[in-house]
């Protein structure tokens, strides 16, 4: 059909750009012509739509009517203090600090120990430096997602993490991405995560702003991941960006066999985020634990999406995901467990629970599962619904006001999710954190 | 693993080959020429002796059918279909209307003897079990027998072939016609609109109990021939009526493609219960051959406290692709769906329902379980979906799939959207393979392998079991023993 080459005003702007835009991103000739060719992917797909099954109810070629300019890494550095008060509680346990101010690093804000068991670098750095372009640039995915390619095409920077084998972190890796722009842009940032067989790490991302940077924003981040064999990793990132913009996340992450892989997504406050989880078990007896919760009100959309792939046998895979919706936001929750035909003893487990909060909110589910093998116990659950007034009156009924009940009631709720997170000290900062934004809203419903 | 290798083996060595309904009558038939056109849809309608508004029906969905482009989105995989290498009418030659059974060509009578259709026998279980049947027997497309008109008449129910109730009953058809599938629906709903032949209708007057269970047979017969039912049933206000639906199908090489059309329409207070068990052949050990089932069907709950419930059992077919649905419109209504698709050999199945719900304290339920065995591919694919305005809305779902062998798949698609907060949502899916500790308990007690295969999958499908009627009970357990013959013993 005719209609479909015809080109929304973003995605003309999105491919233009790149013209323009080209010497200024990092990599030699190998880079730029990955670039151009993931450019070309964007070109043929377009932003993706309600009619793309993927994205039936993110329909981000609506949302996104307009692209932004990419960030010039013009404004001015924080200071340390005020990157530690962005930070809030994700400052208060000790950790391996990486900076990214609009998509750039910072080095004199990062803090960084060299100690021979973790080595992080800048994507740009290892890029210049002839790094491994398909290691670093290329993304799985690349010709069938839209924002996977534009991840390519436009990375600035990120963090490179190198793990060695066999050692146990006893800090978290923290990496900091900081919108600090006063004018509204686009950043897209790449991150490699690399852990060494039997090793073990927490690795933590968190996108936060500063109090100056403007309210509109576009992010697009990409996470690679290989968690080596018999390595366990633990993955958080905390979308916390405070604004009307769209965030939009991929975190492909490849395991070897007997690995361990722990993701926890927060995500509040963010006017329209898509969290995209792409597992692939490349080695036996692996298992991945993903959960996440969510907050979103006023018009903001959440969206998490999961494809866990499990193409050999003996892997264990568990979701959980809780959300809570308020005023007249939209959760969304796709979920999709491959299993391949060889892929015998595998066990699957998924749920996803969402509380609505008020009578406009919408919640739109699609747990999937794809079984090719016959021995296998997979399940998946998902349920919405407001609070139980049954549990408010039980409250009530024991002397705890109405407002507190439902605060305790709703951090109850969120706390399951929250609670697998293992590491302590990162779990109480975003059980903090989460705690806040839903005081926040309850004082700010109160107020109006 | 070894405890039920055997049964895996068996599965593999399942010969379809020896489907039982697959034989051929002969009855010289008469044809309307291959392809579809205007002039095959007016061929049609003249034969059927239609009035003028219906012709224009037809023709109105033909044109909208001719610009509508097949729909690929389910999970199956089948040759593409040539539209104009069909034949859209045959209808045996003395079908100008026998009046009782004893008019009915012998040879047909004995088809249905064969297929086990109850239509005398049925009395006889009806005087022992208290039950009365009315059976509208289709062959091919028209409409031969109907029993039980005259009790049914005293009642004020009409049961009639819905080219008869075009010519006596045009007031209801023209009012309900098209109203829960308009003609442009989907690509082939509009094909069944343009060129339907024949199908069942069923009118039960305001506050009727319909006295006994409808049921019709199809039966596919004459060679390339696509049957296109068309099905509308209206339950008024406090009616009740439970329709029954049986299919099978003879031997055929050439894939046959069914699409057919079923409107129910429950008004205030109304009950519609409608079950089918559907056998037709699934195609041969090889994968060849076969029916594809392309239905629509939608029942629309309209009126207050009104309940429509569909019951369904999937064995044949080589290609299933159906979703029976319910729109909830009227308050306190209640849509209900229990689904039982087994599927072995190459069939492929991509079923599931819709549940909308639009009224204020509307309920529904979903039980649906799957067995995929051989190569066959299993999929559920279900929507359950609340107005803003649906208040209240409740759902809970529950899909089981069970896998008999590895080289099947089973599938579970479900979208779920919630608009408003009060609506109580609760979905919940499992996959499994008969786990070995069943078994194992099962063996320890004396049963051997296969009889506790069988007990574990009718524990399995129970649950739709018994939501189908005493007459459908019996039969429906024997389908599913042919369809996994081998596996369950």
């Amino acid at each position: 059909m005719n209609v479909a080459i015809m080109k929304t005003k973003a995605e003309q702007a999105l491919s233009e750009a790149f013209a323009s835009r080209a010497g200024e991103l990092p990599g030699g000739e190998a880079a730029a012509k990955l670039r151009l060719e993931a450019l070309g992917h964007f070109g043929a797909l377009g932003l993706p739509h309600r009619r793309v099954e993927e994205w039936k109810y993110t329909d981000l070629r609506n949302a996104m009517k307009e692209a932004l300019p990419p960030a010039s890494g013009k404004a001015s550095l924080p200071s340390n203090a005020e990157v530690i008060s962005v930070l809030g509680p994700l400052a208060t346990f000790p950790a391996h600090r990486v900076v990214f101010v609009d998509g750039r690093f910072a080095p004199d804000l990062s803090d960084l120990v060299a100690d021979g068991a973790v080595t992080v670098s800048s994507l740009a750095t290892a890029l210049e430096d002839g790094g491994d372009v398909a290691e670093l640039l290329a993304a799985a995915g690349s010709e069938s997602n839209a924002v996977v390619a534009l991840n390519s095409a436009y990375a600035t920077d990120g963090a490179v993490i190198d793990i060695a084998a066999e050692v146990a972190l006893d800090r978290p890796v923290l990496v900091v991405h900081l919108r600090a722009d006063g004018d509204a842009v686009t950043t897209t940032v790449r991150n490699i995560v690399r852990i060494g067989e039997a090793s073990e790490a927490t690795v933590v991302e968190a996108f936060v702003k500063l109090p100056g940077a403007a309210t509109d924003y576009r992010c697009n981040t990409l996470t690679k991941v290989a968690v080596g064999k018999g390595a366990k990793l633990s993955h958080v990132k905390a979308t916390l960006e405070a604004g009307a913009g769209i965030h939009l996340a991929n975190w492909l992450v490849d395991l070897d066999a007997k690995a361990n892989y722990r993701a926890f997504h927060l995500t509040a406050g963010t006017g329209l985020a898509r969290n995209e989880l792409l597992i692939t078990f490349a080695g036996e007896e692996s298992e991945i634990d993903l959960s996440g919760t969510f907050i979103a009100r006023h018009g903001e959309h959440v969206d998490t999406t999961l494809v866990v792939d499990h193409a050999v046998p003996r892997c264990i895979s568990r979701e959980l995901f809780k959300g809570v919706l308020d005023d007249h936001a939209r959760g969304v929750f796709q979920g999709k467990v491959i299993v391949r035909q060889d892929a015998q003893k595998t066990d699957g487990k998924q749920m996803a629970q969402v509380l609505m909060l008020s009578p406009d909110c919408e919640f739109d589910s699609k747990p999937e599962l794809e079984i090719y093998a016959d021995d296998v116990v997979c399940g998946h659950g998902s349920t919405s619904a407001d609070l139980d007034e049954d549990l408010v009156f039980y409250c009530r009924s024991r002397g705890i006001p109405l407002a507190q009940a439902r605060a305790l009631l709703i951090e109850s709720f969120v706390g399951e999710a929250i609670e697998k997170v293992e590491r302590e000290d990162v779990r109480d900062a975003l059980a903090d954190i989460a705690r806040e934004w839903l005081h926040r809203a309850a004082a700010e419903k109160v107020a109006a | 693993m070894a405890a039920v290798q055997e049964t895996i083996d068996q599965v593999r060595k399942i010969d379809v080959d020896q489907y039982k309904y697959g034989f051929e009558t002969n009855i010289e038939t008469v044809k309307a020429p291959k392809g579809l056109s205007e002039d095959i849809v007016r061929f049609i309608s003249e034969k059927k002796g239609e009035p003028q508004w219906m012709l224009e029906w037809r023709l109105e969905a033909y044109r909208r059918w001719v610009n509508m482009t097949e729909p690929t989105w389910a999970k199956v995989n089948y040759p593409k279909i040539d539209f104009q290498d069909l034949y859209y009418y045959a209808a045996p030659k003395n079908a100008e209307g026998p009046k009782s059974l004893d008019e009915v060509d012998p040879e047909l009578l004995a088809t249905y003897a064969k297929l086990g259709i109850p239509l005398r026998e049925q009395e006889v279980l009806a005087g022992v079990q208290g039950a009365k049947v009315a059976v509208d027997a289709v062959f091919d497309s028209v409409s031969v027998v109907t029993t039980f008109k005259d009790e049914l008449a005293k009642a004020g129910v009409i049961f009639c072939s819905i080219s008869e109730a075009v010519r006596e009953h045009p007031e209801l058809v023209q009012k309900y016609l098209g109203s829960v599938v308009p003609q442009a629906d989907n690509f082939y709903a509009a094909l069944n609109s343009a060129v339907f032949t024949d199908g069942s209708f069923v009118y039960v007057p305001e506050g009727v109990r319909c006295p006994m269970e409808l049921s019709t047979y199809f039966r596919i017969n004459e060679k390339q021939t696509g049957q296109f039912e068309r099905t509308l049933i209206i339950a008024d206000k406090g009616a009740y009526v439970s329709y029954l639906e049986g299919c099978t199908a003879p031997m055929r090489d050439e894939h046959q493609l069914h699409a057919a059309v079923v409107e129910l329409i429950a008004l205030d207070d109304a009950e519609i219960k409608y079950s089918t068990v559907q056998n037709w052949y699934p195609g041969d050990k090889q994968g060849k051959g076969g029916i594809y089932n392309f239905v629509t069907k939608r029942g629309d709950c309209r009126g207050r406290n009104s309940k429509i419930s569909w019951t369904q059992v999937e064995t044949g077919s080589a290609i299933t692709w159906k979703y029976p649905s319910c729109i909830l419109r009227g308050d306190n209504s209640c849509g209900e769906f229990y689904s039982i698709a087994v599927s072995n050999g190459w069939q492929q199945v991509d079923s599931g329902t819709k549940m909308i719900h639009l009224g204020k304290n509307t309920t529904s339920r979903i039980i649906s379980k799957g067995i995929a065995a051989g190569f066959s591919q299993n999929t559920y694919r279900g929507l359950v979906s609340a107005h803003r305005k649906a208040t209240g809305a409740r759902n809970f779902t529950n899909c089981d799939s069970l896998l008999i062998g590895d080289r099947c798949g089973a599938h579970t698609v479900p979208y779920i959207e919630a608009k408003n907060s009060t609506a109580h949502f609760e979905h919940e899916a499992t996959t499994s393979k008969i786990s070995d500790d069943t078994l194992f308990y099962c063996r320890q007690r004396g049963l051997s392998e296969e009889e506790a295969v069988a007990l574990v999958v009718n524990g399995f499908v129970r649950d739709v079991l018994q939501k189908l009627p005493m007459e459908f009970m019996a039969e429906t357990q024997k389908l599913i023993g042919i369809s996994l013959e081998g596996s369950v013993g």
